[in-house]
C-alpha cells in the first residue's frame, strides 16, 4: 500500500471505529508477527497470472484509461471525445501557464498553508485523543471514541457552510453571542486560520485512527523499563510512546494532508469570502467559468497528483529500512495510566472536542433549516420563536427531486459497497496474502486514485467512459463504477489491516487439511476478515454518499443522487434549505451507520462461533 | 404574504380567463403538434438557471399540458456547456430543450441545434436574438438590492454604487467572469456609467462573489448592505419576507436574453417544440415575470415587475458583437481593478 507497509502494520485497525468494535483483535492475536514469506501456492499453475491480469486489466480500466484522458486534456488543446485521438496536438502550452501562473503559485501556497497547518493541528488533537482513549482511564473511553469518528462523516460542504454560519465575522452567531456578552474579542472564519482550524478539527480522526491502533498494539514493557529508568510519566510519552508510534503519526497525518488537498467544500464555503483560493477551487473556477478552461483544470490537477505523488513517495522512503517492530510474540495487555483526579481533565477535555466539532455546528445547521432567514438583529432575535418554522423542509420535500435523489444515492452507494468490497478484497487478498508476480503493480495501480481530486475525476471518467458502447452512460452503474474507482485505495487500505492481522499458519492449516485456494478463503480467510470487510464497506458506503466531485459530471436527469442536489442547493444560494438537506442526509447516514454497526457486531458473532 | 397573494391571484384570474382551447391551439402550437407531443410525453430538459426556479416553470407547463412529463438537468453554465459538448460528440446528448444564459457559448454550438421559432417569434425584440434557432425563454434584469435592517439611505441609482458612504465592504459584487451575466452587467457599466466606474466603485472595497446566489444569501443574512443582483434571485426572498428590498435603477437596466434551442437529435421533438412554445408565449413570460421575478424579451411585456415603471426604466441589451469582442480583454481589466484574482 502506498502509505507504507509498514505503517498499516502497525495501523492494525484503522478501521476498528467504523463499526466493529474491538473484534477484529479477537481474531488477530497473532497480528504483526512479521508475514511468513512462505509462498501461498494456488492449486493450478495458469490461474495465478490469468488472476493477475484479469485484476491488472480491470483496474486499467477503471484507473489508468481516465487517467490518460486526462493526460491528454492537459497536455493537448482539445476535448478528446469531441475533437478524437486524431486531432491530438500535443503541447505544453497548458503546463507552461500554468507552471507561470502567479495565481497558481498563491492558490497553491495557499493549499499548502491551509493542509498543512490544518495537518499539525489533526495530529495534536488526533494523537491527544488517541492516547486518551487508548492509554488512559479516562471515564466514558468507549463513547469518547466512537464519537470522535463523527468528523468523518460529515460532507466537508456541510461543515464549511456550518461554520460560516457560525464564525463569520459580520453575522456570525458565536460573534453575536459575544456581542451579547459585551465581549470585544471576534471570531472571523473567513480566513486562512478558519481554514485550517476546521481543516484540523474534522480530519483529526485520520490521525486518530491510525495512532489509536498502533497505541493498542504496542508492547507496554518498553515504556515501563524507561519508567523503571528512571523517567517520568511525560518524559515517557515524549521519548518513548510517540516516537515509537512514529509511523502511524506519519501514516495518519499524510493521509490527513492528502484528503485535506482534495477537499473542495470547506475552502469554497469558508475561503471564497476572503478571496482565499486553494488548488480545488481554483479547479472548480476554471471549470465553471464561461468558457470552462477543463485543460488547464487537468494540468493544475496534474500538479496536485504529482504533490500527493511526491508525499507518499517521501513517506515510504523515510519508512523503508527502518524497524519499528515493537510487538513480540508473547500476549499483552496493553496498559492503562491511572490519571486519578486529572481524568476528569481528560474527560472535559474530550467533551469540549466534542461540543465544537459536533454539537455547535450541528447546532448552526439546526437553526439555520428552521429559521425562515439567517438575519439576526441581535443575540435575542434568536430566541424569536415567530421566525422558526418547518418551511424549509417542505419546500425541500415538495422537491420532486429530493426523493429521487435519495433513492439514487442508496441504490449507488449499495452497489459501490458491494462491488467495492468485492475488489477490495480481491486485490487486498492478492497483495497482502500471495506471493504472485505482478502484485507489485497491482498495489500501486490501486494505490494512484488517492492523489486525483474528484472534480477532475469527474471530467476525466466523463472523457474516458462516454463513449464506451452500451448503455453505461447515463445510468447509476456509471456512477457506481466511478466510486469504486475512486475510493479503491481508501477501501483497500481499510482492509489491509484485517488482512496483515490473519496470521499465515491459519491458511496453512486449511491447506494442509487438503483445502484448495478458493476453500480456505471461504472457510478461513472471510469469517476472520468479515468485520474489517463490513468496515470497508461501510466506509466505501458513506464516501459514495458523500461524494460530489465525480458525480457532477456522470449523473443525468434520472440519476440525480444527494450531493449534487446539496451543490444546487447551496449555489441555489437558500442556507435554510442547504440547512436542512443536509440534515436530512445526516439523519439518513446516522441510521444507516447504526445499522452496520449492528450487522457488523452480528457478523463477529457469527464469525467467532464459526 | 398580501403582496404575493394579490400578484397570484391576479396572475390567476388572467390565466384561466385566458385558457380557452381554440386560443391555446394558436398560443402554444397547432392541434397536431400538441397531440404529437401528448404522445411522446415527456422531454429532457438541460438549463443553466436555478433547479428550484425551472421546478416552477415545469410544475405551471404541467398545469396546462399534464401529459407531457419535464426531467431536468441543471449544471452551471461551464459545466453544462462542455457535457452537451461532449454528449453531442459521443453521440448521446439527451437534451430535448438547452435553456443556457450564455448566448456567446450556445452560438458557437449552433450546428448543434435545429431550426425552431415559435408562434410568437414576431413579438420578440431582434436585439435579443443571436440566432433564428436560438430564443430567450427566460430573461433577466439587474436590480440594485439592499438589506432593509440595515441601510438607512438606500441608493437609488448605479451611480450611487461609487459613493464614500457605502465604504468598506458594505457593497457585495458578483466578479465578471463569473458568466454572461455579470459579464453584461461589467459591460453596461463600463459603456454606460462611465470608463472610470469600476475604479471609483472598487475604491470602496468590494466584497466579491463568485456567483449571484450566495451573493444574495448573504445579503439578506446581513455580510453585505447592498448588491447588484439578478432580480430573480432576490424576488422570491422578498416575497417570502426577507428583511431585503430591490430597485431598478433609471440609468438602465442591463437584460440577459437566454439562448435556449432544441437539438438536432432530440427524441422528444414535438414536446420539446410545445414546451419551447409555452414558455416563450405571452402566458409562460406573463408567470415568468410574475411568479419568479423574470425580465421578458417581448416587445410588449405582458407584466411588469414590481417598482418597474415603463415610462422610466430603459431596458439595456448588449451589442452582440462587442459582447463578443471586448470579453477577454475587458474582463482581464476587470480582475485588475477589483483585485480579483482569474
Amino acid at each position: 500500500m502506498g502509505y507504507g507497509r509498514i505503517a498499516n502494520e502497525k495501523a492494525a485497525g484503522a478501521t476498528v471505529g467504523i463499526g466493529k468494535g474491538r473484534s477484529v483483535l479477537t481474531a488477530t492475536s497473532a497480528a504483526d508477527l512479521p508475514i511468513s514469506t512462505a509462498a501461498a501456492r494456488p492449486p493450478r499453475r495458469l490461474a495465478a497470472p490469468l488472476w493477475v491480469l484479469a485484476l491488472l486489466l480491470l483496474l486499467t480500466f477503471l484507473v489508468i484509461y481516465p487517467l490518460l484522458m486526462l493526460v491528454f486534456g492537459a497536455l493537448s488543446d482539445s476535448n478528446p471525445v469531441i475533437d478524437g485521438f486524431g486531432k491530438f496536438k500535443p503541447s505544453a502550452k497548458h503546463f507552461l501557464e500554468v507552471l507561470g501562473n502567479e495565481n497558481v503559485h498563491l492558490a497553491f501556497l495557499n493549499a499548502l498553508a491551509a493542509c498543512g497547518g490544518g495537518t499539525i493541528l489533526a495530529v495534536v488533537i488526533g494523537l491527544a485523543f488517541s492516547w486518551i482513549v487508548v492509554r488512559t482511564n479516562t471515564p466514558f473511553r468507549g463513547f469518547i471514541a466512537g464519537a470522535s469518528l463523527i468528523p468523518l462523516f460529515v460532507p466537508p460542504l456541510v461543515a464549511g457552510v456550518a461554520w460560516g454560519i457560525l464564525g463569520s465575522p459580520k453575522t456570525g452567531l458565536l460573534n453575536t453571542a459575544l456581542k451579547w456578552m459585551n465581549i470585544d474579542f471576534r471570531f472571523n472564519f473567513y480566513s486562512m486560520s478558519g481554514l485550517i482550524i476546521v481543516f484540523g478539527m474534522y480530519y483529526a480522526p485520520y490521525v486518530y485512527m491510525f495512532t489509536a491502533s498502533a497505541l493498542k498494539n504496542m508492547d507496554p514493557s518498553l515504556e515501563e523499563a524507561s519508567e523503571v529508568a528512571g523517567a517520568s510519566a511525560f518524559t515517557t510519552i515524549f521519548t518513548v510512546t510517540f516516537p515509537l508510534i512514529a509511523p502511524a503519526i506519519l501514516a495518519g497525518s499524510l493521509l490527513s494532508f492528502v484528503v485535506m488537498l482534495g477537499i473542495y467544500g470547506v475552502p469554497a464555503a469558508l475561503g471564497a469570502p476572503a478571496n482565499i483560493n486553494v488548488l480545488t477551487t481554483y479547479i472548480f473556477q476554471l471549470t465553471a467559468w464561461s468558457p470552462p478552461l477543463y485543460n488547464t483544470a487537468a494540468a493544475v490537477a496534474i500538479l496536485l497528483m504529482v504533490v500527493t505523488a511526491i508525499l507518499v513517495w517521501a513517506q515510504q522512503r523515510i519508512l523503508s529500512g527502518r524497524s519499528f517492530a515493537t510487538v513480540a510474540g508473547k500476549a499483552f495487555r496493553p496498559r492503562s495510566l491511572n490519571l486519578g483526579k486529572w481524568r476528569w481533565f481528560t474527560f472535559s477535555l474530550a467533551m469540549t472536542y466534542l461540543m465544537i466539532v459536533v454539537v455547535l455546528p450541528t447546532l448552526a445547521l439546526v437553526i439555520a433549516a428552521f429559521r425562515k432567514f439567517m438575519f439576526f438583529k441581535d443575540f435575542d432575535a434568536l430566541f424569536d420563536m415567530r421566525q422558526y418554522s418547518w418551511a424549509h423542509f417542505n419546500s425541500v420535500f415538495d422537491n420532486p427531486l429530493t426523493m429521487l435523489s435519495i433513492w439514487n444515492t442508496l441504490k449507488v452507494g449499495v452497489i459501490t459497497a458491494v462491488i467495492g468490497g468485492v475488489l477490495a478484497f480481491a486485490i487486498g487478498y492478492t497483495v497482502f496474502r500471495t506471493q504472485v508476480a505482478g502484485r507489485k503493480s497491482i498495489d500501486l495501480l490501486s494505490t494512484v486514485p488517492v492523489a486525483i481530486p474528484g472534480l477532475v475525476v469527474g471530467v476525466a471518467y466523463l472523457w474516458a467512459w462516454i463513449g464506451l458502447p452500451g448503455g453505461l452512460y447515463g445510468t447509476i452503474w456509471i456512477l457506481a463504477l466511478a466510486f469504486v474507482a475512486r475510493f479503491i485505495p481508501d477501501t483497500v487500505k481499510a482492509l489491509s489491516t484485517s488482512f496483515l492481522q490473519i496470521h499465515k499458519e491459519l491458511e496453512e492449516a486449511a491447506w494442509i487439511c487438503g483445502r484448495g485456494l478458493l476453500g480456505t478463503i471461504r472457510t478461513v480467510v472471510l469469517p476472520l476478515a468479515r468485520p474489517g470487510v463490513v468496515a470497508s464497506m461501510t466506509l466505501l458506503f458513506v464516501l459514495a454518499i458523500r461524494e460530489l466531485g465525480s458525480s457532477l459530471f456522470l449523473y443525468t436527469s434520472d440519476t440525480t443522487v444527494m450531493a449534487v442536489l446539496l451543490l444546487d442547493y447551496y449555489e441555489g444560494g437558500n442556507t435554510g434549505k442547504t440547512a436542512a438537506f443536509s440534515l436530512v442526509q445526516t439523519a439518513i447516514l446516522a441510521v444507516l451507520l447504526s445499522f452496520t454497526t449492528w450487522l457488523s457486531r452480528e457478523t463477529t458473532q457469527s464469525a467467532r462461533f464459526n | 404574504m398580501m403582496r404575493r397573494m394579490t400578484i397570484v391571484t391576479a396572475f390567476g384570474m388572467a390565466v384561466s380567463l385566458a385558457g380557452l382551447p381554440v386560443w391555446a391551439q394558436n398560443e402554444f402550437g397547432s392541434k397536431e403538434l400538441i397531440a404529437a407531443a401528448e404522445k411522446e410525453g415527456q422531454l429532457t430538459y438541460y438549463t443553466a438557471n436555478f433547479a428550484e426556479t425551472e421546478q416552477e416553470v415545469i410544475k405551471e407547463f404541467n398545469k396546462r399540458f399534464p401529459k407531457v412529463k419535464v426531467s431536468m438537468v441543471r449544471a452551471p453554465g461551464g459545466q453544462l456547456i462542455t457535457r452537451i459538448k461532449t454528449e453531442a460528440a459521443a453521440g448521446k446528448l439527451a437534451a430535448d430543450v438547452v435553456d443556457h444564459s450564455d448566448r456567446g457559448l450556445m452560438k458557437e454550438l449552433e450546428d448543434l441545434f435545429q431550426d425552431y421559432a415559435p408562434p410568437n417569434a414576431a413579438d420578440y425584440r431582434p436585439d435579443a436574438l443571436v440566432s433564428p434557432k436560438f430564443w430567450p425563454g427566460v430573461t433577466l434584469g439587474w436590480a440594485i438590492a439592499y438589506n432593509t435592517a440595515i441601510v438607512k439611505n438606500p441608493p437609488k441609482t448605479w451611480m450611487d454604487l461609487t459613493k464614500p458612504e457605502y465604504k468598506g465592504k458594505l457593497i457585495g459584487q458578483v466578479v465578471a467572469p463569473s458568466g454572461g451575466t455579470t459579464w453584461t452587467r461589467s459591460m453596461f457599466e463600463r459603456q454606460v456609467l462611465g470608463e472610470d466606474y469600476w475604479k471609483k466603485q472598487a475604491e470602496l472595497g468590494i466584497a466579491l462573489y463568485p456567483s449571484g446566489a450566495p451573493l444574495s444569501d448573504a445579503l439578506v443574512r446581513g455580510e453585505v448592505s447592498i448588491a447588484p443582483l439578478l432580480y430573480n434571485i432576490i424576488y422570491t426572498k422578498i416575497v417570502d419576507g426577507a428583511p431585503a428590498e430591490a430597485i431598478f435603477a433609471p440609468e438602465g437596466v442591463p437584460i440577459i436574453p437566454y439562448a435556449d434551442g432544441i437539438p438536432k437529435t432530440a427524441k422528444n421533438p414535438n414536446a420539446a417544440k410545445l414546451f419551447m412554445n409555452w414558455r416563450l408565449s405571452k402566458e409562460g413570460q406573463a408567470f415568468q415575470i410574475a411568479k419568479l421575478g423574470n425580465i421578458t424579451s417581448l416587445k410588449d411585456p405582458p407584466a411588469f415587475p414590481k417598482g418597474w415603471d415603463p415610462k422610466v426604466v430603459k431596458v439595456w441589451v448588449p451589442n452582440f458583437e462587442q459582447f463578443e469582442k471586448l470579453r477577454t480583454p475587458w474582463i482581464e481589466e476587470w480582475n485588475k481593478t477589483y483585485g480579483y484574482r482569474q
